[in-house]
């Protein structure tokens, strides 16, 4: 139990510390509370003792009515104005909540009563959660570098802010890393691979003071930077390639946003516009006066508007498009301004000060958003233009009259006539059904019906399909019966071959019956069916192949609006969030706990008034990527000192709200977020700076302490935290160990192999799509993890193992997880095994068959370090061959964490 | 005082918010047995789902009003929204249950001649009907029966008891999945994913057929005691490698996981391998003969599971086009599909019952949706039943139920309920409260919310708890 009464004592201190701080800037504008002098009276005979400004026990002090309201440390705001009997101060005074006050007494009746009476008169706070936690919605302040007195410790203003409360808490920060510990920590975090032993002694041989900086230019410039810092932001966007659901099929070309995004990185694209291409893309406004277009690359970036998992399957459209506004509303919000908006779909949000119809307000920035097909976007880049076009062609070839194609077409044949010859012998003495006067209306040319009857046959049943209405089901049903009659007349005739309708059979009723996989029998044998779904399996293989190197991507557009189209339709609030119930119409507009009111937005048109729809998308974008927007900067260099430093200054990084964490360096955060946007938005040089400082070069092991009780989860930053490598990162380096990593970069995704157990899985019974395909090249399978295929229903076993599954809601912080299953997977996995003997191949080859030098080596390889004599003696007397020292060593906790 | 106490003590007392999530990771071993919530006698639980949606007015709910109607088009369905209105205004005929109703047992429990052997088990049953679930489509109402949710990435139900209640075997995981051998689920991996909780508590797929584990056997040419010192290299490795560090539990525990890999490597083949079992029990379970087999050896399996300690095992029944999804031929399908089940099921609950393990185990029976009455597609001579996300029927065994109880009830023509219509997250909670843990308590705080897997919570259907 004394753990836990530590443990929330901290986390209170903590909070109420903030609270304290931030509502007392907000009290300036607030009203003072009335405070009749029997009642001040009261508070400074009985407490002014231990709660004065100057002693303050607990935080708490009774010299103002807003003082008291404030609270203290443990139990926050002391009086709810109007509510005495919710207050704890009350409940303190009476002995209801320990410990009673005055201390382990309780105050006289008369006198409670009096303070009650005050309570009950005080106005009830109309806002009062907005008081609550005002902090994430107010703007940065312009916090200075605190002074601190060891200043020969600070590298940058980050280390003043950090020592200062490590000084105050009189920890002693651990001494800076070695250089190896160093080259390896930034390698890992920078660019997602450990260094080269090249990379390595170069780093060691630099004894310049400018060593290390020239290292962290010479990463940030290095295209693997932007594979390693996309992959967090494709966590963020929850990036998949398959709609999750119902077949999981793929949603289009997503990898074109993913490549976009690695690019995006190594440009250092600011990160205003970074926001502003993503939510803003193809949303601009006329440049000129006539039939202007948006620049179709702007469609690339929208893909972060496409990404969720997709129910394909849902008939009614109106559920389908609530659910997509409401995706893609909770996810614009947590990840561009760290607010869990998702819970005001249907309530107002229990913790923060978002009312629901904030929500709807927000979602009606999206409200011309078209969310459909994928609009033909060509390559930027001419040379991987021209590779498309040659891949294209090529497939188109293979698929036109490839050797697949020709063998296919003839057994088609054989099973059509096979297919044709069944149905006409089973046909015998059978009821004449509306199936039959289908099968019969194909047929060319016709026998029975005029051409008049087949067309207005058609049109019907197009309507009916179309509609589902009751009035169009009726007119189909009417017009089949009566043709109905006519077609059992004229089967009745004696020289009419009812059987014959079977002829109209084709392809497409060979494919169904092919690929039926019901129980009953089937026309096809096994083999014939087995054979053929090989067949066009490989055919398959090529289309989608041809459809990933097509210029269509993942992204939205702006639907048109009148006249072009239909209109708009206006936003409502929609009563617990279901679609069938609006309620009161909404305007665009911005959060009401940002801005201060519930005004509409005022939306950037069109200057030319050719595209009145256009711009909703973008005026969110641009309040977001803003100066003015308090959360956006803080928001996003908090997730980068996430990703650096292994936890965020508040560590629920998409959650600023009341019921995320509270951060452990606030002015810190709003310094870094002040000049974050000072400095243009840009990206690198907020590494620079946060790679650059002492607090980030500190060693994980403290010379002296091995826990620190004051601080047990290191939140002021006296070590640095050591941590698992993430999936891609682990398979990724032991791909480089082997020398086998294959960095070429961009373009579709690829399908490392699935272990040998779960091959079957690579095939979907239902709808015959492959799951998981063959890559063209074999060293496509070891190219960087951020190229694999992202599909929902089947993450790469050994991925998913290390918490890498493919992301259906946005993922701001994966897990670290340890597991038998990754265990197994790196001790018997095809990957482990596969590249530790390409390993030893290699170092054989490099040193020859002395082990001290293979062991030697294969230590420098994996661990950028020597052996020590001791792990040299023990290496050698191992009985293993050198691929399995190589395999313990890739499996080794040295290899896994990064420190 | 253990973690969890913390957690969910920190939760009620709405003391320390927001940081559980960031504690429970790190924790030594997350398997550990926790103690339930409140008291309850099941300890294990056989989770057996039915996937493309079961037709219910076939099998369990017995609607005379079907045979009275066949051929005709049925009345509007009343409150319904969605497909389902559309589907019952549309042209469409009642299809009438081809099988002969019956009476069962002391409880007198409806049931077709679909599945005879589980109709004498029919008075250890407990039914619910009328359960509505969010999605008239299969990949939704997938994801919302097994998660709670119908979007993926939500917790599976196995993930949260193992998560509440740790696993009682050391030498195996705690959740195990076993798949239909003719193809992957809809929804794949995610049904018996962790989602949100830590990945620990995300069930092992134990496939159908010879290997169970993904990468659980060694490479060819792999001796056990050539790994075993190579594991005793590592070890060493790691351990100095550890000595050498402060904070160690999370490496400390990676050096137990490689352990644990290796004792799976030996337990697991011992427990998948049925020669263990007498000819008698076998054809209990119907592994005598080719369509019960396989269903069969899932079900004996899912027996020497729980025997052995593991909380949660959840079977899947029916793979790609051989589903339970009777849009057409129902005539045909149908009687397939629940002979390949009939005897495995049967088998399993009074194999369970003989071994003193039913009061223990609780066995669910389930499906996504239920189906409804009529056909929509007139052109077939073959017809079917389309999806109704109104009419899930659902039964229990075991681990404390009522036996030969009902609750629910549906309408004339099986449609939805007759009375207030059952949310699924009320069938979640009554789980979860079988199993000995409250809904309240066992959260997860993901995305700034308290993630449950009721989420806004659900009533605890008392009526067919003992």
């Amino acid at each position: 139990m004394t753990q836990i009464t530590q443990m929330n004592h901290t986390d209170t201190t903590m909070r109420s510390f903030f609270l304290v701080s931030l509502c007392l800037s907000a009290s300036v504008t607030a009203a003072p509370l009335d405070f009749p002098p029997t009642v001040a009276a009261i508070f400074a005979t009985n407490c002014s003792e231990c709660h004065s400004e100057k002693v303050k026990t607990s935080g708490f002090s009774v010299v103002s009515a807003d003082a008291i309201r404030l609270g203290g440390n443990k139990h926050g705001q002391a009086i709810v104005p109007g509510h005495p009997e919710q207050s704890p101060l009350v409940k303190m005074l009476k002995g209801e909540l320990a410990p009673g006050m005055p201390m382990g007494r309780t105050l006289a009746k008369a006198d409670i009563a009096k303070i009650e009476a005050w309570i009950l008169s005080l106005p009830v706070e109309q806002a009062a959660k907005k008081t609550d936690w005002r902090w994430p919605f107010e703007m940065p302040s312009k916090s200075v570098p605190p002074a601190v007195r060891n200043t020969s410790w600070v590298q940058n203003p980050i280390d003043a802010f950090v020592l200062r409360k490590l000084e105050q808490a009189e920890i002693v920060p651990t001494p800076i890393a070695t250089k190896r510990t160093l080259a390896r920590r930034l390698h890992f975090d920078l660019v997602g691979l450990p260094p080269s032993t090249e990379e390595l002694n170069a780093f060691l041989a630099d004894t310049s003071l400018e060593a290390y900086e020239k290292m962290v230019d010479r990463l940030l410039t290095d295209t693997r930077y932007g594979e390693r810092w996309g992959r967090h932001w494709l966590d963020l966007a929850r990036y998949g390639e398959t709609s999750g659901l119902e077949g999981d099929g793929a949603i289009g070309n997503a990898w074109r946003y993913r490549d976009w995004v690695i690019d995006a990185f190594n440009r250092n694209l600011p990160y205003d516009t970074f926001i502003i291409k993503q939510l803003g893309g193809g949303d601009e406004h006329s440049m000129t006066r006539n039939n202007y277009q948006p620049d179709p690359q702007g469609f690339v970036p929208t893909g972060f508007l496409r990404m969720a998992p997709w129910d394909r399957s849902n008939l009614v459209a109106a559920d389908v498009r609530q659910n997509y506004l409401s995706e893609v509303t909770t996810a614009t919000s947590s990840v561009f301004l760290g607010l869990t908006m998702g819970c005001a779909r249907c309530h107002d949000h229990k913790y923060d000060p978002i009312p629901t119809k904030d929500y709807y307000r927000l979602q009606a920035f999206f409200q011309a958003t078209e969310a459909t097909g994928g609009p033909d976007v060509p390559y930027k880049d001419a040379v991987f233009a021209a590779k498309a076009k040659a891949k294209i062609s090529e497939l188109q070839k293979q698929l036109n009259e490839g050797p697949e194609k020709k063998e296919l077409d003839a057994f088609e044949k054989e099973l059509l006539a096979k297919l044709i010859a069944a149905r006409k012998e089973r046909s015998q003495n059978k009821e004449i059904l509306v199936a039959d006067l289908r099968l019969e209306l194909r047929l060319k040319p016709q026998r029975i019906f005029t051409e008049a009857e087949r067309q207005l046959h058609a049109d019907v049943v197009e309507d009916a399909n179309r509609t589902q209405d009751p009035p169009e089901q009726k007119a189909l049903e009417a017009n089949e019966s009566v043709l109905l009659v006519k077609l059992k007349k004229a089967y009745a005739l004696p020289d009419s071959d009812p059987a014959k309708r079977f002829e109209s059979l084709d392809l497409e009723d060979v494919l169904s019956e092919a690929t039926a996989k019901y129980s009953g029998k089937s026309v096809f044998s096994k083999e014939e069916k087995a054979r053929f779904g090989e067949l066009s399996a490989k055919l398959d293989v090529y289309r989608l192949r041809m459809g990933r190197w097509n210029t269509s991507v993942l992204g939205v557009q702006v639907a048109p609006g009148p006249p072009s189209g239909p209109d708009i339709a206006p936003a409502h609030i929609l009563i617990r969030g279901d679609y069938r119930q609006p309620g009161e119409a909404v305007e665009p507009g911005f959060p009401s706990s940002i801005t201060g009111n519930s005004k509409p937005a005022e939306i950037i048109t069109d200057r030319y008034r050719q595209y009145p729809t256009r711009g909703l998308r973008l005026t969110l974008a641009k309040w977001i990527a803003n100066k003015e927007n308090p959360l956006t900067a803080r928001v996003w260099v908090n997730r980068m000192w996430q990703y650096h430093f292994g936890q965020g200054i508040v560590r629920t990084t998409s959650d600023f709200g009341k019921n995320g964490d509270r951060p452990s360096h606030p002015e810190l955060l709003d310094y870094l977020a002040n000049r974050f946007m000072d400095e243009g938005w840009d990206i690198k040089r907020m590494h620079k700076l946060m790679v650059m400082s002492a607090t980030y070069q500190q060693a994980a092991d403290h010379p002296v302490l091995r826990e620190n009780p004051k601080d047990p989860a290191n939140r002021l930053l006296w070590k640095f935290n050591r941590r698992r490598l993430e999936a891609e990162v682990l398979r990724d380096s032991m791909l480089q160990a082997s020398g086998r990593l294959n960095l070429e970069m961009g373009g579709p995704s690829v399908f490392p192999p699935l272990p040998a157990d779960l091959a079957d899985f690579a095939r979907y019974g239902r709808n015959g799509g492959l799951m998981w395909e063959p890559n063209e090249k074999d060293e496509d399978a070891r190219r960087r993890s951020v190229y694999i295929f992202q599909r929902r229903s089947l993450p790469l076993p050994m991925m998913a193992n290390f918490d890498a599954i493919v992301f259906s809601e946005s993922c701001d912080r994966r897990s670290t997880t340890t597991t038998p299953l990754q265990a197994l997977a790196m001790m018997n996995g095809y990957l482990s095994n596969e590249e530790s003997a390409v390993l030893a191949n290699r170092i054989i080859k490099e040193t020859g068959a002395n082990i001290s030098s293979q062991i030697r080596r294969a230590f420098e390889i994996t661990l950028n370090r020597e052996p020590r004599e001791e792990e040299m003696v023990r290496f050698t007397q191992f009985a293993g061959k050198l691929d399995a020292v190589c395999r313990v060593l890739m499996n080794s906790n040295e290899f896994l964490y990064m420190e | 005082m253990t973690r969890r106490d913390l957690l969910s003590k920190s939760y009620l007392g709405l003391g320390s918010l927001a940081f559980a999530d960031l504690l429970c990771a790190e924790d030594g071993n997350p398997l550990a047995a926790r103690k339930q919530h409140l008291p309850a006698k099941a300890k294990s639980c056989i989770f057996l789902f039915m996937e493309g949606g079961v037709s219910q007015m076939d099998l369990f709910d017995y609607k005379p009003m079907l045979l009275k109607y066949a051929g005709q088009q049925m009345p509007k369905a009343e409150r319904t929204v969605g497909e389902l209105a559309t589907f019952s205004a549309a042209p469409n005929r009642v299809i009438p249950p081809y099988w002969k109703f019956a009476q069962h047992g002391q409880s007198g429990r409806w049931m077709s001649s679909l599945l005879p052997n589980l109709a004498t088990c029919s008075d250890d049953l407990a039914f619910i009907h009328g359960i509505k679930v969010d999605n008239n489509n299969h990949g939704p109402a997938v994801y919302h029966t097994l998660t709670g949710s119908q979007f993926p990435g939500s917790a599976s139900i196995g993930a949260w008891m193992t998560y509440g209640l740790g696993s009682e075997n050391r030498d195996l995981p705690g959740f195990i999945v076993m798949g239909d051998r003719r193809g992957a689920t809809i929804g794949g991996a995610s049904v018996w994913g962790n989602g949100y909780l830590p990945a620990a508590y995300q069930g092992t797929l134990f496939r159908n057929g010879s290997t169970p584990i993904v990468d659980l056997t060694p490479r060819p040419g792999m001796t056990e005691s050539a790994q075993r010192s190579e594991l005793d290299l590592l070890n060493w490795f790691n351990t100095r490698h550890a000595a050498e560090r402060t904070n160690t539990s999370e490496l400390d525990a990676r050096i137990a996981a490689y352990e644990l890999a290796f004792r799976m490597q030996t337990k697991a083949p011992e427990l998948v391998d049925l020669a263990q079992e007498s000819e008698a029990t076998k054809q209990l379970y119907g592994l005598d003969d080719a369509v019960t087999e396989g269903f069969g050896s899932q079900c004996l399996l899912a027996r020497r599971m729980v025997e052995r300690g593991v909380r949660f095992v959840k079977l899947l029944h029916g793979a790609g086009g051989d589903r339970w999804d009777d849009h057409g031929s129902i005539k045909e399908r149908l009687p397939v599909h629940c002979q390949e089940i009939d005897k495995p099921i049967a088998g399993l609950l009074k194999d369970l019952k003989a071994r003193g393990l039913l009061d223990s185990t609780l066995v669910v029976w389930a499906s996504e949706m239920g189906r409804t009455p009529f056909d929509n597609n007139l052109v077939t001579d073959k017809p079917g039943r389309d999806h109704n996300q109104y009419g899930l029927a659902m039964w229990m065994a075991g681990g404390g139920i009522k036996p030969g109880s009902t609750f629910g009830e549906t309408d004339d023509f099986s449609v939805r309920a007759a009375g207030d219509e059952i949310p699924l997250r009320d069938v979640h909670a009554t789980l979860l409260r079988l199993m000995g843990l409250d809904q309240n308590r066992l959260t997860y705080l993901h995305a700034g919310r308290y993630k449950k897997l009721t989420d806004i919570g659900g009533r605890i259907i008392k009526e067919i708890i003992a």
